[in-house]
């Protein structure tokens, strides 16, 4: 029985001074009537603006007339022990305070959507007044003032309960009743613990998603960006589910991020190819294609990839905050490091141009070597942080990019050997048709193998047959067309490349379209 | 912000309140953190805003009004700005206690709507060409009272008429139309609750049902109470305790409703089978002796009946007992079963619980089923049969008479009650309606039956609201017919745009109102005040009109209706004014602030004494707390003995009715229930003889619960006496084959109505209302999900769109009733309406034949509130009660709503949001509906237009009911 008594007077349970709170969350499902008293509140007390939400109340109706039934789901920031969306902030914008409550600082964002891409449960957003991300977070600012959260509140039917987890009644209900945390598997730990849930709200692909484009009192937001919730296929149960009110989602990396990891692999492919080549005696120290082609052309690109990251910040003048205020389990600020480490490789070897210095060219290829290797690869460790996408989950990926890298620097060198050094471009083509060989088999294997979570296979089947099969089909043809390198020569370079984009855009956006709430 | 700086100022905890003696208010999570911040700081609280910015702020309590269950409300007055931040509930609420539903947070939406009206205007090209010019409040209050006094010294009051949407106050209009001797209350009740008022009435004299839901073992909604309609967030509190603590839930509602889905037994039925599955359970208690026999035997009327209708009949319980068990007997549970739709086993095991709930069954029916069928009024009383079988009346967990939950304190004046009678509004051919035939009013100036000088509709959208809008719309741009239309209203809306004035009246925490509903089994009044007035009074800064402090020029109704009184009569020549002066200066203009201290120093009980006791007057306690209970566990009335000084020169009549010569005490709580006769000696009626002693009783002609209304029988219905199943205008045997039944009336917990208009929060939450369909019905009429459908009622159609849903019976579709607003096109310089809820639209007409469409959606536009470039939402919805005729229940007078259609793939050129209707065939409907009644002349007893028992807003004298001469020879 977990009635709260409504007799005035102090509580039971009380901390002492001094003690540490470790704040836990129960939303009791058995008592929530769907009235979205909480999103109201919410959007009041925390001055949420229309279009975003902090919490809200999903939706799910199950069972066919007349037994069928509503269930809800109020969803909202689970307050993760183990929060993927600070183990990704750059910045420490997102962090956990030492009583548990994951909160976020403004002031530090700098808007990557890191912590977006990395949230299971699609509980953050970018606030369209300040542009910085934020999302649940239990209130802290009432909660330091010894006041309850604004949901809990307002509740009529107190089906919100907050408490320490050393005791509390919100903490009997997790030790004693059979609770339920949203997606377990993403090894997240939610302090958010929902009492009678049922597996058609807590399973984001459990309930069908609606044919037309209205859910049952609400518009359902489609468009460019947009992650419509629901399985858009029969649902994940049987129970046969279907999503009667969910909110507008957004993925939240778009084309800037595609391109991004396209012009990083040119980057770094193309002085990896033209070291390693000339380590292996196809170029020579002095050719003009390792002197300075090479390093101009990777340079330029390496370029046009901060230009790119930045302008994909919501705060593009707070950047220099990867760097002067670094979160280092981040892979953005790690991959910050290393792709600085490798712009101050390009630099030095371009000095050598300007100087004439071998002896600095082939010095700064002994760090300049893994340092572009590392820039190929460390966008699939950033990827992976991004826990809520299963599709970029892939043990491969590392691999895969560094061939990427091989397909962008291969095909760049050999346009600029076409030009420049005619000489270099007969084993530039091999390696173009070789890394091209590795590149489709990879993504074959992507479109052809099956996939261990729904979410992947979903992510996968609109990636291959979905929205994104024309853009991954174009890709995979031109890559292919690429292949006949030995043949058309450099005219099939440009078409590798363009493939290797087509691809990276296909993959990046599939990657986020599976709905996470 | 440094928190050590703001020090304590900041902490609401648990251990710093109580040091510092103040009062915490624990929360749901019962720790130590508060729910709200002490109350000995609300006049200067520190605290941080989700940035952590540290604001100063003053809590002001005001009161909800965006639904009738008056919650409490906190309203954030920032110290520096004097602007309300935002607000919350009122811990020192006791029907609310400090809790909300999504609307309570939204009223600061309305407060800063940036399309709302904030000057008064006047008309300035014809009628509903949308041309306004701003006005002086002086200018349209000397123009508005000039008609008035006109009428009223030219003896025609009936044209001044005074139209409310929900009133949100008890009983302060009513009294200001009888302050002025007209008869002109007319109300929106019929398209709303009287079906379940009637019901109600007819069981016991007053016409609410006051559930004590935290209490009960079984709780049995007719209804989708845990999430709408009247009192929804305090009774989701209690049923939500209820059923925690191990009590059933059992709900009627044909669609899946929020409700529904946390019962313990939810049942579908065919609408208008709900009577005929509670007579089912009833004959199960019935037969299987599972009643409680002496509450029968005691209070129901049982005597009366068998001497009227089985005059043969030995006059015993037992014989009457054996009768009951005859008089239900066809109401098997198969019966019910093959009526509703609904599985025997299931009914047969709703009836199991019932019987087991003994005097703990809480039930419910308020709009609903009550509100959809032919005879819907006959649910509610089914539904009442149940706990008046179980003695569940007034018992703890029973169901209460609402009056006796309800405290409406005596105002200073209570002018007599007119002298006119109004038959636009109470006509002759409805005897037994419980409230004025508001929305037939458009057909009866159309035949001529009279016309108005002054029609004021206040918070009140006929247009939208009502069946049959474009009659309305007919009526409303007909000079002839309706003189001056003056609407009072905060937003814009679909009436207002067919008015001569447009005064702009304020939102929940602009205003002051006064109310108590029935919750819990108790009594409490809720204040609601202009919280901007009251903290300007609280930093010493006096305010003499709440439109000094409202935005623009925006009022209240308290000021206007005592300024536009005053001018109707500014000698006092008219008897008008005296009611409207200063009980404290001789010969001034009464005050708001005079009003209630009066009120709260006369009239309610304990709280001069509680006031007193924290050093306030009792107005200023009020304006801190906003709250008062006066008491709880009230109990059962009926069973209070009267006491002797109440019985003087008593006479009996031979059912045990006892009368008195002795004066009826007047009370503070004026609270309005029924008025039963008095003997023929001129007696009143006391109470009435229960096993020998006295008691209160139930305002009914008996005294008794009335299981058999003598009213009935007497009035023209016989067949009706007894609560019975009537079978609905929808039933499957009177439609045709390709018919379904269109559920057209259900709401959703997080808007408003036609007063929400632009609430953002709420709007994007729920902003359209597509069509509930059964898969099985959409395959066989190849209508897809989302797909446009074409709805043909009676009169028209609308095209709409298809939600395919398992939630809803097959052969059943429903449509929300809150969206589908419009707004016309207009002028450039014109109005721009409510721009979040509300597409433009073409309106033309042809003869009777009226076409809509849309012609621009909703989208982002520039405002002072950045959010409105935000607005993502295009689909507002389609207003099908455009195409709905009107249906008048002969006897309870409601509406009812539900309607017989034709569904269809829409057709080529059919576009979303479309609407056709032919008001001819609108007319025609009306007459056709008029044949079912059994008019007063010929039907009335004793010459009479109405039972004067019966309750009614305002009640004229006892001459005014004798019925006109004439009325007898109108030809029908």
């Amino acid at each position: 029985m977990t009635t709260q008594d409504a007799q005035p007077g102090p509580p039971g349970v009380m901390p002492g001074p001094g003690e540490p709170v470790r704040w836990l969350k129960v939303i009791d499902q058995t008592r929530c009537i769907g009235c979205h008293a909480c999103t109201t509140a919410c959007k009041s007390e925390n001055e949420v603006p229309l279009s975003v939400t902090r919490t809200y109340v999903k939706s799910v109706d199950t069972g066919v007339f007349p037994e069928a039934r509503r269930a809800f789901q109020v969803t909202r920031c689970n307050q993760c022990e183990d929060a993927p969306c600070v183990a990704a902030c750059p910045t420490a914008a997102m962090f956990t305070r030492p009583d548990g409550i994951v909160d976020f600082d403004k002031d530090a964002c700098i808007g990557c959507k890191a912590c977006m891409a990395a949230c299971p449960y699609d509980a953050i957003f970018i606030n369209p007044e300040d542009h910085s991300a934020e999302k649940c977070n239990l209130c802290a600012h009432r909660i330091d003032s010894g006041l309850e959260p604004a949901c809990v509140v307002v509740c009529p039917t107190q089906a919100i309960l907050v408490g320490p987890a050393g005791g509390s009644p919100a903490a009997s209900i997790v030790a004693r009743e059979p609770v339920t945390v949203r997606r377990p598997e993403k090894g997240t730990k939610p302090k958010l613990f929902y009492r009678g849930a049922t597996q058609a709200t807590l399973d984001p692909l459990a309930a069908r998603r609606p044919a037309g484009d209205t859910f049952a009192w609400s518009e359902v937001q489609r468009g460019p960006g947009q992650v419509v919730s629901g399985h858009p296929g029969g649902g994940n149960s049987s129970a046969a589910a279907l999503l009667s009110y969910d909110i507008g989602h957004r993925a939240p990396w778009d084309w800037r991020v595609s391109l991004y990891t396209w012009t990083k692999g040119v980057a770094a492919g193309t002085y990896l190819v033209a070291v390693l080549g000339t380590l292996a005696g196809y170029l020579s120290w002095h050719s003009a294609l390792t002197v300075w082609a090479a390093p101009l052309i990777a340079a330029v690109f390496l370029a046009a990839t901060g230009g790119l990251l930045v302008w994909d910040l919501e705060h593009p003048r707070r950047f220099g905050y990867i760097l002067t205020r670094p979160q280092w389990r981040s892979w953005l600020v790690r991959g910050g490091v290393i792709l600085a480490g490798y712009a101050a490789v390009l630099g030095l070897h371009l000095l050598a141009w300007l100087t004439g210095s071998t002896g600095l060219r082939q010095a700064v290829a002994v760090p300049g070597v893994p340092l572009a290797a590392l820039a190929a690869v460390y966008t699939a460790y950033l990827f992976a942080q991004a826990k809520a996408r299963d599709l970029w989950q892939n043990p491969l990926l590392p691999a895969h990019l560094l061939i990427q890298a091989g397909v962008g620097g291969s095909a760049a060198l050999l346009l600029a050997a076409a030009w420049w050094q005619p000489s270099a471009a007969a084993w530039l083509e091999w390696l173009l048709l070789g890394t091209c060989a590795a590149h489709l088999l990879l993504v074959l294997g992507e479109a052809a193998i099956g996939h261990p979570t729904e979410h992947a296979r979903l992510a996968a089947h609109e990636m291959t047959r979905g929205t994104f099969a024309g853009l991954f089909w174009a890709g995979f043809g031109l890559v292919a067309a690429g292949m006949t390198v030995p043949v058309a020569g450099a005219w099939a370079a440009p078409l590798a490349l363009a493939g290797l984009a087509a691809y990276e855009h296909a993959f990046v956006q599939a990657g986020q379209c599976v709905p996470l709430a | 912000v440094d928190l050590e700086k703001i020090g304590a100022r900041v902490s609401a905890a648990c251990a710093d309140t109580l040091a510092r003696g103040e009062t915490f208010y624990p929360g749901a999570s019962r720790v130590h953190l508060a729910a709200f911040p002490p109350k000995e700081r609300w006049d200067d609280w520190t605290y941080l805003d989700s940035r952590r910015a540290a604001r100063r702020a003053m809590l002001v309590p005001t009161t909800c009004f965006n639904c009738e269950s008056a919650c409490g409300l906190l309203a954030y007055v920032d110290r520096d700005t004097l602007a309300v931040r935002k607000f919350e509930g009122n811990p020192e609420h006791p029907g609310s206690r400090g809790r909300n539903c999504a609307k309570g947070p939204a009223t600061l939406n309305q407060v800063t709507d940036p399309d709302r009206i904030l000057y008064p205007l006047k008309r300035a090209g014809r009628r509903g060409e949308g041309r306004w010019v701003q006005v002086s409040w002086d200018e349209a209050l000397d123009d508005i009272a000039g008609r008035i006094r006109a009428a009223i010294t030219e003896d025609r009051r009936n044209e001044i008429m005074y139209h409310v949407g929900r009133p949100g106050e008890d009983g302060f209009t009513e009294r200001v139309l009888a302050s002025w001797g007209v008869d002109g209350h007319n109300s929106h009740t019929n398209v709303c609750s009287s079906g379940a008022r009637a019901g109600y009435h007819f069981w016991m004299g007053i016409d609410r049902p006051s559930p004590d839901h935290a209490n009960a073992d079984v709780i049995l909604l007719v209804s989708a109470h845990l999430e709408s309609g009247h009192y929804f967030n305090p009774h989701a509190q209690r049923i939500t305790d209820a059923k925690a603590r191990g009590a059933k839930l059992i709900v009627f509602d044909t669609r899946l409703s929020n409700t529904a889905t946390h019962a313990d037994h939810w049942l579908a039925p065919h609408p208008g089978s709900e009577a005929a599955i509670l007579l089912a359970i009833a004959n199960h208690l019935i037969q299987a002796g599972r009643y409680d026999r002496e509450f029968v035997r005691r209070w129901w009327n049982w005597a009366e009946y068998l001497a009227c209708e089985h005059p043969e009949a030995e006059a015993t319980f037992e014989r009457f007992e054996e009768i009951l068990r005859g008089l239900y007997a066809d109401y098997t549970i198969e019966f019910a079963a093959a009526e509703s739709g609904v599985d025997a086993a299931v009914i047969a095991a709703v009836a199991e619980a019932v019987a087991s709930a003994g005097t703990r069954l809480a039930t419910h029916s308020w709009r609903s089923a009550a509100a959809g069928n032919l005879g819907g009024w006959q649910v509610a009383r089914c539904l009442f049969l149940l706990n008046c079988l179980l003695g569940a009346v007034a018992t703890e967990g029973g169901t209460f008479p609402n009056a006796w939950s309800k405290f409406v304190p005596r105002p200073v004046y209570t002018p007599g009650h007119p002298g006119t009678w109004n038959e636009l509004t109470w006509p002759d051919e409805y005897p037994l309606a419980l409230n004025e035939m508001s929305f037939l009013l458009p057909h009866f100036l159309k035949e001529g039956r009279g016309h108005l000088a002054v029609y004021f509709t206040r918070v009140y959208n006929p247009v939208w609201t009502n069946p049959d809008g474009l009659t309305w719309v007919e009526v409303l741009t007909e000079e002839d017919l309706i003189g001056l239309h003056v609407a009072l209203t905060p937003v814009w809306n679909e009436t207002a745009y067919f008015a001569d004035y447009i005064l702009p009246m304020g939102v929940g925490s602009e205003r002051h109102d006064l109310h108590s509903y029935e919750q819990y089994d108790g009594q409490w009044i809720a204040f609601r005040q202009p919280v901007l007035r009251a903290a300007r009074e609280r930093l010493g800064q006096p305010v003499s009109y709440t439109r000094q402090v409202n935005p623009g020029e925006v009022w209240e109704e308290n000021e206007f209706w005592i300024e536009l009184s005053w001018r109707i009569d500014p000698e006092g020549s008219l008897g008008i004014r005296r009611y409207y002066e200063s009980p404290e200066r001789p010969g001034a203009k009464l005050t708001v602030d005079e009003y209630y201290a009066w009120i709260f120093g006369h009239s309610v009980p304990g709280l001069p004494e509680r006031a007193s006791a924290e050093g306030l007057t009792p107005l200023e306690f009020m304006r801190r707390y906003g709250a008062f209970e006066i008491s709880a566990g009230v109990g059962a009335v009926h069973e209070q003995a009267v006491p002797p000084a109440e019985l003087l020169d008593i006479a009996e009549n031979r059912y045990g009715r006892v009368y008195t010569r002795a004066a009826d005490p007047p009370g503070p709580n004026v609270v309005p229930v029924a008025t039963p006769d008095g003997d023929s000696d001129g007696r009143r009626p006391a109470g009435v003889r229960v096993d020998g002693v006295i008691r209160r009783g139930f305002p009914t002609p008996s005294g008794r619960l009335e299981f058999y209304s003598g009213t009935l029988a007497g009035w023209g219905w016989p067949e009706h006496a007894l609560p019975g199943y009537i079978r609905s205008h929808v039933h499957p045997a009177v439609l045709a084959p390709d018919q379904l039944v269109l559920i057209s009336t259900f709401r959703l917990p997080t808007q408003i109505h036609t007063r929400g208009a632009n609430a953002k929060w709420l709007n994007e939450l729920a902003h359209t209302n597509p069509l509930w369909i059964h898969p099985a019905d959409a395959a066989r009429l190849g209508i897809t999900a989302g797909g446009l459908v074409r709805v043909e009622t009676e009169i028209g159609y609308f095209v709409g769109k298809a939600w395919v849903t398992e939630g809803i019976r097959p052969g059943v579709v429903a449509c929300s009733h809150h969206m589908g607003r419009w707004k016309l096109t207009t002028p450039a310089d014109g109005p721009a309406g409510p721009r979040q809820v509300a597409p433009t639209v073409d309106l033309a007409a042809d003869g009777g034949q009226w076409r809509m469409r849309h012609r621009a959606g909703v989208r982002p536009y520039d405002s002072a509130d950045r959010d409105t470039r935000r607005i993502w939402w295009g689909d507002v919805g389609v207003h099908q009660n455009l195409t709905f005729a009107v249906h008048p229940d002969p006897i309870s007078g409601q509406h009812c709503w539900h309607q017989a259609v034709r569904v269809r793939p829409a057709a080529d050129g059919d576009a979303y949001g479309d609407i056709a209707v032919d008001t001819s065939q609108a007319h025609a409907a009306y007459r056709d509906w008029l044949r079912r009644c059994r008019p007063a002349p010929g039907h009335s007893p004793d010459g009479t237009r109405r039972p004067y028992w019966l309750m009614r807003p305002l009640k004229p004298g006892r001459d005014a009911y004798r019925l006109a001469p004439d009325s007898a020879a109108r030809d029908r």
